[in-house]
């Protein structure tokens, strides 16, 4: 049974190429144009992935409206933002609400289905019993390639699909420089100097949270950055 | 000339307040004067009508020459005969002169009472006594000597010579008819001096006749007879002019205060004379109270007359006045005068006295004009302080009022001219409620200044909003276009695609360009400051810039390697990315581009510069605002915000940035805070 896709998006020509792509992927896929005709469907059947977008016709926030209200009804659903709003004020608020992941429309399609592929494959990791096989542990850190996730001091940190492959771009070899280029292409997005130093700066933030003394993530100026590893 | 120094200017026109005051002031005096003239004319008319009672007094009805007439003065008081002149009553002026032979002879005849006196004054080189034992009276001695000629119009009666033996006193010698004697009614004394010899005498009146001679024989020695020195040219001496006690005491009669009367017979001798026209009130306080002030005052301000000195009678006896001259030949006439040193005027009246239809003399009236003068003093002292007070306070008034008016006109100038200077537009002008045209100037500043501020800040959003709205269409372009990808399309739809595509990436680049900038105030606003080494963050990056530009020479060159900065190090190297990159664009292959970094406590500069074409001028301040580029056409896709987004990382870490025209090119210099200079 193919994996149910919702796209909550208020632009048909937007939702309909979407839709094209995901069915040409093999997902089947849902189309709402507004949060009430979703909320309802989603009351009598959850989707197994929501992409929305965060203006939805005349309501402005309608999308966060929509994650905050799935986030709480399920908590491993997994809900990326697709939008046009590229503010990073925007981006924290939708990452804090639950999303598992913020993108703007610049993505291309390609790269939206390797997200999303990646999402489903991170889901059905999670439920199977933990490999070690597809572990990387470099000092401190520990990487979880199934299921993307990332182990501080064996303590997990939270991050996103993008911030997961950027990390995993850098720790992998620890002490060579990425530049950006090199991280935006690992991390599948279309993203400008300014979105990257901003998820570099979450990166770090992330982490410091769990500990304190972190600075594995250094800034090479001009070139880029570079795991350190003790 | 600014608004001051011409409102200064048009205040001068002030002055012509006092100036008009004072042409009123004259035209009154002048009209005063001219009623006081026809008052006077009336009064003189008056006299010459009752003095035409005495045609006898006025000696003569006709003069054929004038030049040997003698005039007897008035003496007040008698003198003493001693030889010297100093004891007359009558001024040295009054001293008639006549060519000598040693030099000029001067000589004056008084008359007190029943008394002639004589008083000569002779230049004598060598003064030739008549000798003691000389029997002067019998016979005739050469030597120095005066002699007085009287006789009528017909002859002369007699002579009396003064011949001296010595100096001192001396016996005269009376020659009337053919008898010679020593006269004895007559006292006189010879007293040598420095430069001759002075002779003064007495002598009866009623030895003169009507008329009189004076001769001066100057002898250089006992045999020679010497030269005469002659008071009349023809045969007979000249008339004898004296005054009349009759008419005397006629005019003294009509002498009131303050008005002289004289009067004088045909040829202009003063026949009688009373009164003094100088002032009414002899002590009054006017003299004292004129200043110099004042003196000036009336010189400069009040129409000038003749000098009223002139009005005098004239010490020789004889009036010559224009005025008195125009009478003398039968036509009446008036004139006035003005003392130079008090401002006080005379107005003189000279009429014509008529005795039938033959002009017998001339009666003269001189009044001073005091009740004008003390009227017309008032009158200029107020309008002198009033006129003065007055433009002074018009003056002080405009000079205050202008200052005012211009300083608030600077002041909403350089209002205006700052309201642009920052990043906001300050619509709040000086004067914005005043109920005048500078109020309305002002409004109408702060309302082109909001609109321009709304322009500037509508220019500033443009870019944000117009990547946000484009990026939906330009979402779907590409998302129909990756979706026709799977589509079984031919070689030439496949080429058409893979074009759309190229040129929606481009869009996207675009797109993403505009809205850099608000990423990055967006970066600033959240992001953390952190203290950094400024110059190994400028070391490694040039580094970087190397093999990024292979094609351009970068050098970095630093004063300090220990230049710390608070900040975030990704912004103030991405801005330094963008001065990087706007070298590059501007500077040609193998082009060095060099970037400094110098320091003091407060400040890090960091000057990137390059070779190239210089900044034009008018572009100078706008060179860093959103949207403006100074490129020719043909770079396309350039949008003009990296040196906006260069300045907003600038001015977010508190600091500046500047472009400069140099020797071969172009430099930009940031200016930073170095850390800890600032207080926060």
């Amino acid at each position: 049974m193919s994996k149910r896709i919702a796209i909550v998006e208020d632009e048909a020509a937007i939702r309909e190429n979407y839709a094209a792509a995901f069915r040409r992927e093999g997902y089947s896929v849902e189309l709402y144009d507004a949060r009430k005709p979703a909320m309802e469907a989603f009351d009598a059947r959850l989707p197994d992935l929501v992409v929305i977008d965060i203006n939805l016709k005349d309501d402005v926030e309608g999308g966060f409206e929509l994650c905050r209200n799935l986030r709480s009804r399920a908590s491993d659903l997994p809900i990326i933002f697709l939008t046009a709003r590229d503010s990073e004020f925007d981006a924290v608020s939708g990452l804090r609400l639950g999303a598992d992941d913020y993108l703007t429309k610049d993505i291309s399609l390609p790269h939206l289905m390797a997200r999303i592929a990646a999402l489903f494959r991170r889901l059905d990791a999670m439920q199977k019993p933990q490999g070690e096989e597809s572990r990387i542990r470099r000092g401190n850190v520990e990487l979880d390639i199934e299921r993307m996730t990332v182990r501080w001091d064996d303590k997990p940190v939270g991050l996103t699909l993008t911030e997961f492959w950027m990390v995993h771009a850098l720790a992998r070899y620890p002490g060579h420089v990425k530049n950006r280029q090199q991280l935006m292409d690992a991390a599948q997005a279309v993203l400008d100097d300014n979105t990257i130093t901003s998820h570099v700066k979450r990166i770090r933030r992330k982490f410091v949270a769990v500990d304190p003394d972190f600075a594995a993530i250094e800034t090479v100026y001009g070139m880029g950055y570079r795991w350190l590893s003790d | 000339m600014n608004l001051r120094r011409q409102l200064l200017l048009v205040s001068l026109l002030s002055l012509v307040l006092p100036w008009a005051g004072c042409q009123f002031i004259r035209e009154t005096e002048s009209a005063l004067r001219e009623g006081q003239k026809q008052m006077l004319s009336g009064t003189a008319l008056a006299i010459a009508d009752s003095l035409s009672q005495f045609p006898d007094e006025f000696s003569v009805t006709e003069v054929v020459d004038r030049s040997g007439e003698l005039y007897g003065h008035p003496l007040s008081s008698i003198p003493l005969i001693d030889g010297y002149f100093d004891d007359w009553s009558i001024p040295p002026e009054s001293l008639r002169t006549m060519r000598g032979v040693d030099g000029p002879i001067s000589f004056a005849i008084g008359i007190r009472g029943q008394h002639a006196f004589l008083y000569v004054d002779v230049r004598d080189d060598r003064i030739v006594y008549s000798g003691p034992g000389a029997n002067v009276v019998a016979e005739d001695i050469f030597s120095d000597r005066v002699v007085l000629v009287t006789g009528n119009e017909t002859e002369i009666t007699s002579l009396f010579d003064f011949v001296s033996e010595a100096p001192g006193s001396l016996v005269a010698i009376n020659r009337t008819g053919d008898q010679r004697f020593a006269e004895p009614r007559i006292l006189a004394h010879w007293e040598d001096t420095a430069t001759g010899y002075q002779l003064e005498a007495r002598l009866p009146r009623h030895l003169l006749g009507s008329h009189l001679g004076l001769v001066v024989t100057n002898t250089k020695s006992r045999d020679d007879p010497g030269i005469r020195s002659s008071s009349y040219s023809g045969r007979l001496p000249g008339r004898f002019a004296k005054t009349s006690p009759l008419l005397q005491s006629v005019v003294a009669g009509y002498a009131q205060p303050g008005l002289r009367l004289i009067v004088t017979d045909l040829a202009g001798w003063r026949l009688a004379q009373a009164g003094d026209a100088s002032r009414s009130q002899p002590d009054s306080q006017t003299d004292e109270g004129i200043s110099r002030w004042m003196r000036l005052a009336y010189s400069m301000l009040l129409e000038p007359g003749k000098e009223a000195l002139l009005a005098e009678p004239h010490p020789s006896g004889r009036e010559q006045q224009n005025y008195i001259a125009q009478a003398l030949n039968a036509k009446a006439d008036t004139s006035w005068f003005r003392s130079r040193s008090d401002g006080r005027a005379v107005v003189a009246v000279a009429q014509p006295v008529w005795s039938g239809t033959v002009q017998t003399g001339v009666v003269i009236l001189q009044q001073g004009t005091d009740a004008i003068l003390s009227l017309r003093n008032q009158a200029l002292t107020r309008l002198m302080n009033f006129t003065l007070i007055a433009t002074l306070a018009v003056v002080a008034v405009l000079l205050g009022y202008s200052s005012w008016l211009s300083l608030r006109i600077r002041r909403l100038s350089n209002a205006a001219e700052s309201a642009l200077d920052g990043d906001k537009v300050d619509t709040d002008l000086p004067s914005a409620l005043a109920n005048d045209e500078i109020g309305d100037l002002s409004r109408s500043f702060s309302s082109v200044l909001r609109q321009l501020g709304e322009y500037n800040d509508y220019l500033r959003s443009l870019a944000a909003r117009l990547s946000h709205e484009m990026r939906t269409p330009l979402t779907i372009v590409t998302s129909s276009l990756e979706n026709l990808d799977h589509e079984p399309l031919t070689d030439e739809a496949a080429n058409y695609t893979a074009r759309a595509k190229e040129g929606a990436i481009r869009l996207q680049k675009i797109l993403s360009a505009m809205s850099e900038a608000s990423k990055v105030e967006e970066l600033m606003e959240n992001a953390d400051s952190e203290r950094f080494n400024l110059h190994e963050a400028l070391t490694s990056t040039v580094a970087a810039y190397g093999d990024a530009y292979p094609d351009r020479k970068f050098t970095c060159e630093s004063d300090s390697s220990d230049v710390d900065i608070d900040g975030s190090p990704e912004l103030i190297i991405q801005m330094l990315d963008k001065l990087a990159e706007n070298a590059v664009d501007f500077s040609a292959p193998n082009d060095p581009i060099s970037i400094r970094l110098s320091s003091d406590t407060k400040s890090a500069l960091i000057t990137v510069s390059n070779p190239g074409p210089p900044l034009p001028d008018r572009m100078r301040t706008q060179l860093f605002d959103s949207l403006v580029s100074v490129r020719d056409r043909g770079k396309d896709k350039h949008l003009g915000l990296g040196l906006y987004i260069a300045r907003l990382i600038a001015e977010g870490h508190h600091g500046s940035v500047s472009a400069d025209n140099i020797d071969d090119g172009v430099a930009f210099e940031i200016r930073l805070p170095v850390a800890g200079s600032r207080q926060s």
